[in-house]
């Protein structure tokens, strides 16, 4: 179904490229072109094409990990967004402020530092769900706002600006940087271009064992169960022991801390200091279609990603080489996130019992019944 | 199965390679040079009415008067600046241009590792993280006197209070600027400077709204400059600017423009102090064609027409048309130098 979702979208993305009088077949294959390095026409170098995808998908499968986890139990994380700056935001200030420790103890810091900001940013809805029923779309999305105007003010004005009339921050120190797969050196020739031209960094790894911990999660602990337990029927899972409010309430912290590192390593691995780009930061709303596309898999977040991010870096090169206005992949994401939406409409309603409803906690909780969390956790014979 | 898999992954292969040689042998053997430019927006976009969509007339102009062939790519977010930039020098364009301060990190770190490709940057220079330009060998920063445009649009307004023609009259002027950095400040002190010197007793009342996109912002501090007596306001502030011409349209006083020419963005706009980033792009390419490409800080003023100012809706009395020509004379040959600091 999500391979259909794409297909329609490159089909209607053809039939506008069409009416519009440029040729789909060249629009498309310069977006291939752009997105893996196959068939190039232009003289573009594939392993930089191939290299630029990776960059952006990095951030995207930890960032979908962070929406699909929530989802599984029936929470929409649409604060992807603000979770990642308040990961790059802590990763950033631990970077600068510890400049000069070496690298095994300042990365581990910058990274879990990320993390712990991430989660708490995800753990103020987490817990206004659990506690006052405050729906966590509306909560996230605001939070998204209050991170970002902290960041703006943090590089303008505030303690991290580099020097009056900037709006970036200090570089972090060397010690809070991932390496690059490939040497950064302007001089060493790999693939026919200097190797510091492939940014691909370690934070692959990283993203790549993020998706791997979100599956054995959510498979093979018996929290796991818990979250897709809770996102199935909040009923059934109170009635088999299960606290509603400690699974919904975990889940955001664990969901915040991916997003939180996506931003760290972002940081980390890309930027290495915390610049008004930001400002125009998309990932964690990207992250919400992959999420979708990837239909809550490990696997498939990683297979979206590589799409999204194929499609983030193919979008240049199809504007340069082919005239079509990058913009058109927009309408592609858009496309594809149009037609999940379409399809599957019944599985968001079911995956989502709480969405549209106004009171988002059950009715049969009674007002008092934070006091009772510990008699819920005691559970009644089931057979 | 098997087979047909590999079979499958041979013929992709053999269509890899095809690709690459057919790209490898179409660089190479045209006669006459055909300059290769590429152009890189910042996240504004080519529609942005202002430098990229001024950059981009500039390439267009090139395009057709110099036949060069001319690129754009527009960054969609500050990751995309790297990315484009080096794919056009791995394309071994003749000149690949940044548009904007934004891109001076990303122009400075990709121009280290083509150091045989020729770069160009609007409004800034090829730098480090820290900000400290890198100063490489092959990279051309293209900066304005934007007090040059701004004393223009000054002069203007001072006259128009010493002779009563302005709305109010009480010898009060009002500039809004984004945020107090040199590129708006220079706007800013070459207003002031040529307002005081066609009205001594003028009194000119700066604000900042801290922000350079929200129109609301603006149109507060607008507002307040407005209710003070200023009857002449001058926006230094890009798209929250807008809020400036339009509080002033409300408040039936007269608006300056910025950077490009802002003539339909409001009836109170008078005038525009122009930026001339087209003249400057179109200046850089023909430098390349020309092989007289220079590294370094290339600067546009009245003196070379890359700043300069647009009389928008309003139609101006002979005197003062007389009396800006002279002014703008007298800069060109030196005689008058606004300065790049806010006076007193």
């Amino acid at each position: 179904m999500p391979l259909g979702s794409v297909l329609f979208a490159f089909v209607v993305g053809a039939l506008i490229v069409g009416v519009t009088g440029a040729n789909p077949f060249s629009a498309y294959a310069s977006l291939i072109c752009g997105g893996f390095g196959i068939a190039c026409t232009q003289g573009e170098n594939p392993a930089l094409q191939i290299s630029s995808t990776i960059v952006f998908l990095i951030p995207l499968i930890t960032t979908g990990v962070a929406v699909a986890l929530p989802f599984r139990a029936g929470l929409f994380n649409i604060g992807a967004e603000g979770q990642l700056l308040a990961g790059s935001m802590a990763c950033t200030a631990i970077g600068i402020k510890f400049n000069t420790l070496p690298t095994p103890i300042l990365l581990p810091m910058v990274l879990v530092g990320g993390m712990v900001a991430g989660a708490l940013w995800a753990g103020v809805p987490g817990v206004l769900k659990a506690t006052v029923g405050a729906h966590e779309v509306v909560t996230t999305i605001m939070l998204n706002y209050v991170a970002q105007w902290l960041l703006r003010y943090l590089i303008i004005g505030g303690p991290l600006q580099l020097g009056p009339g900037t709006s970036k921050s200090l570089p972090i120190g060397d010690g809070a940087r991932l390496a690059t797969i490939l040497p950064a050196s302007n001089s060493l020739i790999i693939f026919g271009l200097p190797s510091s031209v492939f940014r691909v960094h370690t934070g692959l790894l990283i993203a790549l064992a993020a998706a791997a911990a979100f599956a054995f999660l959510l498979w093979r602990t018996s929290f796991g169960y818990e979250i897709r337990a809770v996102g199935q029927s909040q009923k059934a899972a109170r009635y088999a022991g299960v606290s509603v409010r400690r699974t919904i309430i975990v889940t955001m912290l664990i969901a915040g801390a991916f997003s939180g590192l996506a931003g760290a390593v972002q940081i980390a691995g890309v930027d290495h200091n915390l610049t008004d780009k930001y400002f125009s930061d998309t990932t964690g709303f990207d992250a919400i279609a992959v999420a979708l596309l990837g239909l809550g898999s490990a696997v498939g977040i990683v297979l979206a990603s590589i799409l999204f991010g194929a499609l983030h870096s193919g979008g240049a090169i199809m504007q340069s080489d082919s005239g079509i206005s990058g913009n058109l992949v927009l309408v592609l994401q858009a496309l594809i996130l149009f037609s999940i939406a379409a399809n599957f409409v019944g599985q968001i309603r079911r995956l989502l019992p709480g969405f549209g409803k106004p009171a988002p906690l059950p009715p049969e909780l009674p007002p008092a019944a934070g006091l009772m969390s510990g008699a819920a956790a005691t559970p009644p014979e089931v057979t | 199965m098997a087979h047909k898999r590999l079979r499958f992954l041979g013929v992709v292969v053999a269509a890899m390679v095809l690709a690459m040689a057919c790209g490898g042998t179409s660089g190479g053997g045209t006669p006459a040079k055909t300059y290769k430019i590429g152009l890189v927006t910042d996240i504004g976009g080519l529609n942005d009415k202002s430098f990229n969509h001024l950059a981009d007339l500039g390439l267009e102009r090139a395009k057709t008067e110099l036949k060069v062939q001319g690129d754009v790519k527009e960054s969609k977010t500050g990751d995309d600046y790297i990315p484009n930039l080096a794919d056009f020098a791995t394309k071994k364009y003749d000149l690949v241009i940044g548009v904007g301060f934004l891109m001076q990190e990303a122009v400075g770190t990709v121009s280290a590792q083509f150091p045989t490709v020729n770069f160009a940057i609007i409004d800034g220079a090829g730098t480090d993280a820290k900000g400290n330009d890198l100063k490489h060998t092959n990279v051309q920063s293209l900066y304005f006197k934007e007090q040059d445009a701004g004393a223009m649009v000054g002069a203007m307004a001072g006259w128009l209070e010493k002779n009563g023609k302005a709305k109010k009259n009480q010898h009060k002027i009002g500039a809004v600027g984004g945020v107090s950095i040199p590129p708006v400040n220079h706007y800013i002190a070459g207003y002031k400077w040529a307002a005081k010197m066609e009205d001594p007793s003028i009194q000119v009342i700066i604000g900042y709204s801290n922000n350079f996109t929200d129109p609301a912002k603006c149109s507060g501090v607008a507002q307040s400059q407005i209710n003070q007596g200023a009857d002449v306001e001058f926006q230094v502030a890009g798209g929250c600017g807008l809020g400036v011409l339009q509080s002033a349209g409300k408040a039936g006083v007269y608006s300056i423009g910025v950077d490009a020419d802002q003539k339909d963005a409001d009836t109170s706009v008078i005038a525009s102090a122009l930026k001339k980033v087209d003249v400057a792009t179109f200046t850089a390419i023909q430098s390349v064609v020309k092989g007289q490409f220079q590294a370094g800080a290339l600067t546009f003023s009245i003196a070379n027409d890359g700043a300069g100012y647009a009389v928008d809706n309003f139609t101006l009395p002979a005197d003062l048309k007389t009396e800006l020509d002279k002014i703008q004379s007298q800069i060109k040959n030196g005689t008058l130098t606004p300065p790049a600091d806010i006076p007193a």
